[in-house]
């Protein structure tokens, strides 16, 4: 297509002229006739977009202090939803609201299946505690802006279902490393004590060993990067119970630590008939679906606190509760431990390790057998006839599948 | 050869993983699927050409094809009073339909299963590296990779496409991280006149005094090969570290002569390694050095006190405890202050004082699955990415309709 014919007298096409100067930075492109080079033109798609950006989109290219700035926190216009409420308002009516459905979950808990429910209490237990720190701020005479609810933390408005979850706090990791590598406590019940999952204990205590390595290394922290990342997140805060001005409050817990996968078996739907008379449980449930399928409560990550509950509805006084727990867990690490030192003896009775300068030499029995019956299994050892190495074959992935921590 | 598109093109808009202006463009202008004008097959192409621009759009189709699962992880939580309460009777009590009940139970939350259609893409180190906010683009993350600057489980992974275990740690070089995701350095020219005096200096103290080729290592394998040191070595050492102790006492925190920190960390490594036991991982922090100087040097005492009885001079004096946890205290807060300080720096490849960039805010935040120290710039893989009910962790902005779309295009065989 041919450049299009521009008079000089008029240099912008677009009904209204105000508006386009003040949402595009780059002028309007100058006449050139004859160039083979693509027209510089403004075009309406581009000019949306510039408005776009500098209207609603302007309040997005900062942070704004002291809270998160998510799309999902903005009307179409740019306005800040919560912004715009009354500040003596809002306090006062979600307190209500979140009042009665606390009340509802307490009520509930007893009945329902699933955590859902205590999952949604966790979100309102730190709305509730930003709350609570901004009526102390407000009275320190400090205005700020409300909590954000669940639409303002979407940084992707049309995706109900996902929303920026809290991460834990610098204090809270602190406090969760001396809990365990201090005080020596183990990683349940730090899991329980801080409402964060075992694996996430796990992660945070390595990776303060590695910040505290570092500090002793001098090797520089990227402070700045992480401060600054830490006020654009939404952060579950430390609340130390020991301090008096923390009395009778309880720790935010994170997230919710008694999740049950949901298991491949149990996808399918099932129609077991069963006779009316019949006390059908749960166990007789996993047994419909597969033979080997455990209850669902072995199979939460904190089984242990099954236990104490039943212990409690049997009627055992608080005393005799805790000691057994304890006594079931001592059980449980000798069992464990004892299973680890009958695999290392077996591993010394099977293998003979001979160390040489570099590389030790392991010998260890195999057996014929293992090849299966084809002698195709992978099982197999050595090089067998027919079946040759593919790992120099063009294709063959070689991209590690796992690194030795 | 028909030219290539544009990454970021406002013709066809499409949502890439990065912190731009025109991805948050696109998300803003994000509609739910057109379901009434298109046919099936329509409305799948278009669904899967939306999704796959956003996630792993860096990976060719036949290797997300082989990547793609049909069966997508998904967790309930569970309550343990109610667990241990029940013994789930009541669900089965009933005929047909269940008990009778006069209230209404409340429904469980639906789980979007079909936003999770691209999990498998999320254990991509590039990937994990971009949630982890410590990229601006997945590219980016995958440079980083590329160009050798991520560890993981501390060991240098130039993959992009490793597929993270569960308690896997990757890390990435803080300067770097410092670099994605900093506001955009402003090129003056005296900056670059700064930063090239500066180089044309380094280079003439170069030329002046070539560093002599020492080797500080054989000394301190010699020492560390013995287990305990001799009286007079371990008097010696006490000296020069209580010295140091002085000195690191004296001086202010945040000063600009770091000589004497330095000095005293030294000599604390060499007062360790004195003797034999200690490994390196046993006395990597601050607090186990101190642990373990104090615990030896005690220990050493009591042997000695029985054979010189008419000398019962402590190795260490309880005053000398204090000072040197003082010390360390102080090490500790100057180190901080480092740190901290964000400096005004020429040399430095962003906008300093550092300070996130533009539209980062609005991309800002770090998925379940992943835990993650910013201050070492380092993440831990927990586990995969679920659903659970109300919830999807897979970082999508599609509507569930497009991923339900997008899940069935790659269902089916055609």
């Amino acid at each position: 297509m041919p450049p299009r014919l521009r008079s000089p007298n008029f240099p912008s096409v677009s009904s209204c002229p105000s508006a386009r100067a003040q949402s595009i930075a780059q002028p309007a492109r100058t006449a050139r006739d004859f160039s083979q080079s693509s027209c510089r033109q403004v075009t309406l798609r581009r000019r949306k977009f510039y408005e776009w950006l500098n209207g609603p989109g302007r309040a997005l290219k900062q942070p704004l202090p002291g809270s998160t700035n998510y799309l999902g926190a903005y009307d179409k216009f740019g306005n800040l939803v919560r912004g715009n409420v009354a500040p003596e308002k809002t306090p006062k009516k979600p307190k209500e609201g979140e009042a009665a459905t606390k009340e509802g979950a307490e009520g509930e808990v007893a009945v329902t299946a699933e955590g859902q429910e205590s999952a949604d209490a966790l979100d309102d237990a730190l709305r509730q505690h930003e709350k609570e720190e901004q009526a102390s701020k407000k009275k320190d005479g400090v205005q700020k802006l409300p909590p954000e609810t669940a639409e303002d933390l979407r940084p992707f408005p049309l995706n109900r279902f996902f929303r920026s979850q809290p991460v834990l706090s610098e204090e809270l990791r602190e406090a969760i490393y001396q809990f365990v590598v201090k005080e020596g406590k183990t990683v349940p019940l730090a899991s329980i004590t801080f409402g964060v999952s075992n694996e996430r204990v796990g992660a945070v205590v390595r990776l303060k060993q590695v910040e505290k390595q570092w500090i002793a290394q001098g090797k520089t922290l990227a402070m700045p990067y992480s401060k600054a990342v830490l006020e654009l997140v939404p952060t579950t805060p430390y609340i130390d119970t020991s301090l008096p001005k923390n009395a009778g409050k309880r720790p935010v817990v994170h997230e919710p630590i008694n999740d049950l996968i949901v298991h491949p078996a149990t996808r399918q739907q099932l129609f077991v008939p069963v006779a009316e008379s019949r006390h059908f449980t749960r166990e007789d449930a996993g047994k419909a679906f597969d033979n080997n399928l455990l209850p669902a409560d072995e199979r939460i990550p904190h089984p242990e606190l099954v236990k104490v509950v039943r212990d409690e509805i049997a009627g055992f006084s608080n005393e005799e509760r805790r000691t057994r727990a304890e006594q079931r867990y001592r059980d449980a690490m000798e069992e464990k431990t004892a299973a680890e030192e009958a695999k290392k003896l077996h591993e010394l009775q099977t293998k003979k390790i001979v160390p040489q300068r570099r590389w030790d030499f392991v010998f260890q029995d195999v057996s014929v057998e293992d090849a299966g019956r084809d002698g195709r299994s992978h099982k197999g050892v050595g090089w067998r006839y027919g079946l040759p190495h593919q790992d120099r074959k063009k294709g063959q992935v070689k991209i590690p599948t796992q690194v030795e921590a | 050869m028909r030219k290539k598109p544009r990454f970021h093109s406002l013709k066809k808009l499409k949502v890439r993983q990065d912190w731009s202006r025109w991805s948050l463009y696109s998300i803003s202008q994000l509609r739910a699927p057109n379901t009434g004008t298109k046919t099936y097959f329509q409305q799948k192409w278009t669904a899967k050409s939306d999704t796959r621009a956003y996630h792993g759009e860096q990976i060719r189709e036949k290797k997300w094809k082989r990547l793609f699962r049909r069966n997508l992880p998904a967790v309930v939580p569970m309550d343990h009073r109610y667990l241990a309460r029940y013994d789930g009777s009541e669900q089965a009590a009933g005929r047909g339909a269940g008990a009778d009940s006069s209230e209404k139970e409340r429904q469980p939350m639906q789980t979007p299963y079909m936003q999770m259609a691209y999990y498998p893409i999320e254990r991509r180190l590039d990937t994990a590296i971009f949630r982890a906010l410590f990229a601006s683009s997945v590219r980016q993350a995958r440079q980083f990779v590329v160009h050798g600057l991520v560890r993981v489980n501390g060991k240098k992974m130039p993959y992009p496409g490793y597929m993270l275990n569960p308690g896997d740690m990757f890390q990435v070089e803080p300067s770097s991280v410092m670099f994605a995701t900093g506001a955009r350095k402003e090129r003056s020219s005296t900056a670059r006149k700064i930063v090239k005096e500066k180089a044309a200096e380094r280079a003439k103290a170069r030329e002046e005094n070539p560093v002599p080729a020492h080797n500080p290592k054989e000394k301190t394998t010699t020492v560390a090969t013995r287990a305990e040191p001799t009286p007079k070595e371990l008097k010696e050492h006490m000296q020069s570290l209580m010295l140091d102790v002085e000195n690191v006492l004296a001086e202010e925190v945040g000063a600009k002569d770091k000589q004497k920190f330095r000095a005293f960390r030294q000599t604390v490594r060499k007062a360790v390694s004195l003797w034999g036991k200690a490994t390196p991982e046993t006395v990597s922090t601050l607090d186990a050095q101190f642990t373990f100087l104090k615990d030896a040097l005690n220990a050493r005492r009591a042997e000695l006190a029985p054979t010189a009885e008419e000398e019962p001079t402590p190795m260490m004096s309880p005053e000398d405890q204090k000072k040197l946890s003082d010390a360390f205290e102080k090490l500790k807060l100057e180190h901080d202050h480092i740190s901290t300080w964000n400096k005004r720096d020429a040399s430095a490849p962003y906008a300093t004082p550092w300070r996130p960039r533009d539209y980062m805010a609005a991309f800002a935040f770090i998925p379940r699955y992943l835990e993650v120290n910013q201050n070492v710039c380092a993440a831990v893989y927990l586990r995969h990415p679920v659903a659970r009910p109300g919830l999807a962790e897979v970082p999508t902005p599609f509507h569930i309709e497009t991923g339900q779309l997008a899940f069935n295009w790659y269902l089916r065989r055609r």
